[in-house]
């Protein structure tokens, strides 16, 4: 008990640190809201423009893939706004690449009530709130290999931005090289982004059954890995969301999402890319579409195709889990894998 | 302690004696801390593992310590105040809270800016307030009694050779699979619809903090007529020895011990995740189980609330270096302080141990924690669900205690 300090001591102490905590989380309370308030005065986008609207202009690797050492050059440049798209909790908030904003997947990109992306009011209330504007540069990147990323690309170039990157390598690579990570949110001004929508980046079943049936001619791209695609199995382990039919779209071919990546996660060269989709037989001359199990890998093939490539690539994001559920739609399935079969 | 003892001719041998074991002792207790920090080191540069995982361990050693040489045990804590009137080692607890209190209020500030947002802080123990929790709490405190300790203080005790910790520990993972088997009837019963409440989100972080620091001050205040007189202390200069003495062999002041304890809850939450000591256990339930066909193929809900969560696993997880290192650490604590003392064990011990230990389990499952996990863990986030398993957690020792459980046991 010699350790033992005085009570008196110990509780003006106590008092000195809880004052000290109060002021301080008083004043962090207070520094926050201010970022999302004057995105939500503004009337969302009013105007609905015709389904085509603005083209998508050239690409290419330089203008869609960005290279961390660029990145941590343009920290500060106030052109480029950071955004992050991560679904393991809590990645964020530990540790983002300075001036990141964070984009909940599950509730930011896609609407959650109806199984659609998310609403175009909504979304420009978030991306005002991020400081984005429409001549802005908006490069993202998030954990598995940025394939949420990917989505939110697909979703910011479908609601009418001109400059999006993913970083090269995801967030794997940016801490594997040990650069610098942030823990305070950062409070961008407001900016002015107004959607305008491009209509030719997304196709629905309809669209689908009518390249199966032979009304239309357009390569599908099924990214999913070898078993799934020939009905040996349903899913992977761990992954709940099913169909009750095994196999893929007819006419498809299997090319996993993987394949476009070096072994550090970082995009293979566009010479590479283009000779790996051409050995399929996918080499833009024809439009493609690509789909997965629930649409978030395919928008990764998705983003190396009409990004990289610059291919006229449309995503089916309602994918297997729409397709091999639906009634009534043709599938392949080789394996034979028959649902609830003893 | 042995030198009081030396002049005394016929003790001096046994003293002398034992002094050497002290020693010896001591130089196990400092291999096995170099041996943590090698750990740790290893695991840094470990592919999939890394800094997070080797922080983790060297925290869940230094909680050991804490927990050891401050006698942080829950069940013991209220014992004391509830047989004995001496509500003296409680403050270590409130302590406990008032510092995780504030700490959480700081990173909580960063991790989520808005409270009013509508969202939830990721990874927070804000769980739902049912009276399942509540069930969960009061059978987890009757273990408690049952078996002398809860979860965390039969993880510390095994450092301190403890024989009943075993069965109690077999036990809360019995515990956390019957758990398992019964979630889907309760979460449709009650757990699904249940609210979960967030002080932040009506108050803002000021207001919750000051709050909260009111109510554990206003208990802080209520309980001071318990605490014993202090002995009257002589002057002491601080010296080499007299710190050694301070450090390992005395226990340490309740409000020093809560309030490293507090800060290493911060510490953990900011760069891993809330402490919590049920989720390796109850991912080992879950995977047992898994093989057998008994437990439910699909857990409702259970994998999307917050909290101790468990998961199908093959290997260790962040959460098993945790209490790895708790073990660890405690023991080296232990050795070093002359307090490893392994007993003979008993029938009664370990059968009560056991069964106390099983209640535990199905408490912590169906509570999404224990006493680390929800209680301090989910008060330290502002969470309703933190304060009503401390409150049905009491009821439930209180009753163990008038019902002499925990002499049962011993």
């Amino acid at each position: 008990m010699k350790s033992m300090v005085s009570p008196h001591r110990l509780g003006a102490l106590a008092v000195l640190i809880i004052t000290a905590a109060l002021v301080l989380a008083g004043c962090s309370a207070a520094q926050q809201p201010a970022a999302q308030q004057p995105a939500a005065q503004q009337p969302a986008a009013q105007q609905q423009p015709a389904a085509s609207g603005p083209t998508l202009g050239a690409r290419g690797f330089d203008k869609a893939v960005v290279s961390t050492e660029w990145l941590a050059e343009n920290l500060n440049n106030p052109n480029v706004r950071i955004v992050e798209v991560s679904v393991v909790p809590g990645l964020y908030e530990k540790g983002h690449i300075p001036g990141a904003v964070n984009f909940v997947w599950h509730t930011d990109f896609v609407d959650t009530v109806s199984r659609d992306i998310v609403s175009p009011e909504r979304f420009q209330e978030l991306v005002r709130a991020a400081g984005i504007s429409n001549d802005s540069t908006v490069v993202l990147y998030g954990d598995n290999n940025n394939w949420f990323a990917a989505w939110g690309a697909w979703v910011f170039l479908q609601y009418g931005a001109n400059d999006v990157r993913l970083l090269d390598g995801s967030r794997a690579k940016w801490e594997a090289e040990s650069r610098e990570l942030a823990i305070v949110p950062p409070t961008p001004a407001a900016g002015t982004f107004t959607v305008a929508q491009r209509g030719n980046l997304r196709v629905k079943l309809p669209d689908v059954l009518q390249v199966v049936e032979g009304q239309q001619t357009k390569d599908l791209i099924d990214i999913r890995s070898p078993d799934e695609f020939s009905g040996k199995i349903f899913a992977p382990e761990g992954f709940p969301e099913l169909a009750i039919r095994a196999g893929h779209i007819p006419g498809a071919v299997n090319i996993p999402w993987k394949q476009a990546l070096n072994e550090d996660g970082t995009f293979k060269s566009v010479d590479e890319l283009r000779a790996l989709y051409a050995e399929k037989g996918i080499d833009g001359s024809t439009p493609v579409i690509t789909y997965c199990r629930i649409g978030e890998r395919a928008s990764h093939t998705w983003f190396v195709l009409s990004q990289i490539l610059g291919y006229d690539v449309a995503l089916y994001d309602g994918s297997w889990t729409e397709w091999g559920n639906t009634v009534g739609v043709p599938i392949a399935n080789p394996s034979g894998t028959v649902w609830g079969e003893r | 302690m042995a030198n009081s003892h030396l002049k005394r001719s016929p003790i001096a041998r046994a003293a002398l004696l034992s002094e050497h074991r002290g020693v010896l002792a001591t130089g196990v207790a400092a291999v096995l801390l170099v041996a943590l920090a090698a750990g740790a080191y290893a695991l840094h540069g470990t592919a999939g593992r890394g800094a997070p995982s080797a922080l983790t361990l060297l925290l869940g050693a230094t909680l050991g310590i804490v927990f050891e040489r401050g006698r942080f045990c829950y069940f013991c804590i209220l014992r004391d105040g509830i047989e004995r009137r001496n509500s003296g080692p409680l403050y270590a607890i409130l302590m406990a809270l008032a510092v995780s209190t504030v700490g959480y209020a700081l990173v909580l500030g960063v991790f989520l800016p808005n409270p009013f947002s509508g969202r939830l802080p990721a990874q927070a123990h804000i769980g739902p307030v049912s009276w399942a929790l509540a069930l969960g709490g009061f059978v987890f405190g009757l273990g408690m009694a049952l078996s002398g300790a809860c979860v965390s203080g039969h993880l510390y005790r095994l450092g301190e050779g403890s024989t009943r910790a075993p069965f109690a520990l077999l036990g809360a993972t019995v515990g956390l699979g019957l758990g398992l088997l019964s979630w889907n009837p309760l979460y449709s019963l009650t757990i699904a619809d249940a609210p979960v409440l967030w002080l932040p989100a009506w108050l803002g972080y000021g207001g919750a903090t000051l709050a909260q620091l009111a109510l554990i001050g206003g208990l802080a205040l209520l309980l001071l007529r318990g605490v014993p007189e202090l002995p009257a202390r002589p002057a002491l200069r601080l010296t080499p020895a007299t710190l050694r003495d301070a450090l390992l062999r005395q226990r340490w002041h309740p409000l020093a011990t809560g309030a490293v304890v507090g800060a290493i809850g911060v510490i953990a939450y900011l760069r891993i995740e809330p402490l919590g000591v049920t989720s390796q256990l109850g991912s080992l339930a879950r995977t047992a189980l898994d093989g057998t066909g008994l437990a439910p193929e699909r857990l409702n809900g259970l994998d999307t609330l917050a909290g101790c969560a468990t998961a199908v696993v093959t290997t260790i997880t962040d959460n098993g270096l945790l209490i790895g290192g708790l073990v660890l650490g405690s023991l080296a604590a232990a050795l070093a302080a002359g307090r490893f003392q392994p007993e003979r064990p008993t029938w009664r011990g370990s059968l009560t141990a056991l069964t106390g230990g099983v209640m535990q389990g199905w408490g912590a499952l169906i509570a999404l924690g224990c006493t680390v996990g929800t209680l301090l863990s989910g008060i330290a986030s502002f969470a309703v669900s933190g304060w009503v398993f401390a409150a049905t957690m009491l009821v439930g020792v209180w009753l163990g205690i008038r019902l002499q459980l925990p002499t049962w046991g011993e």
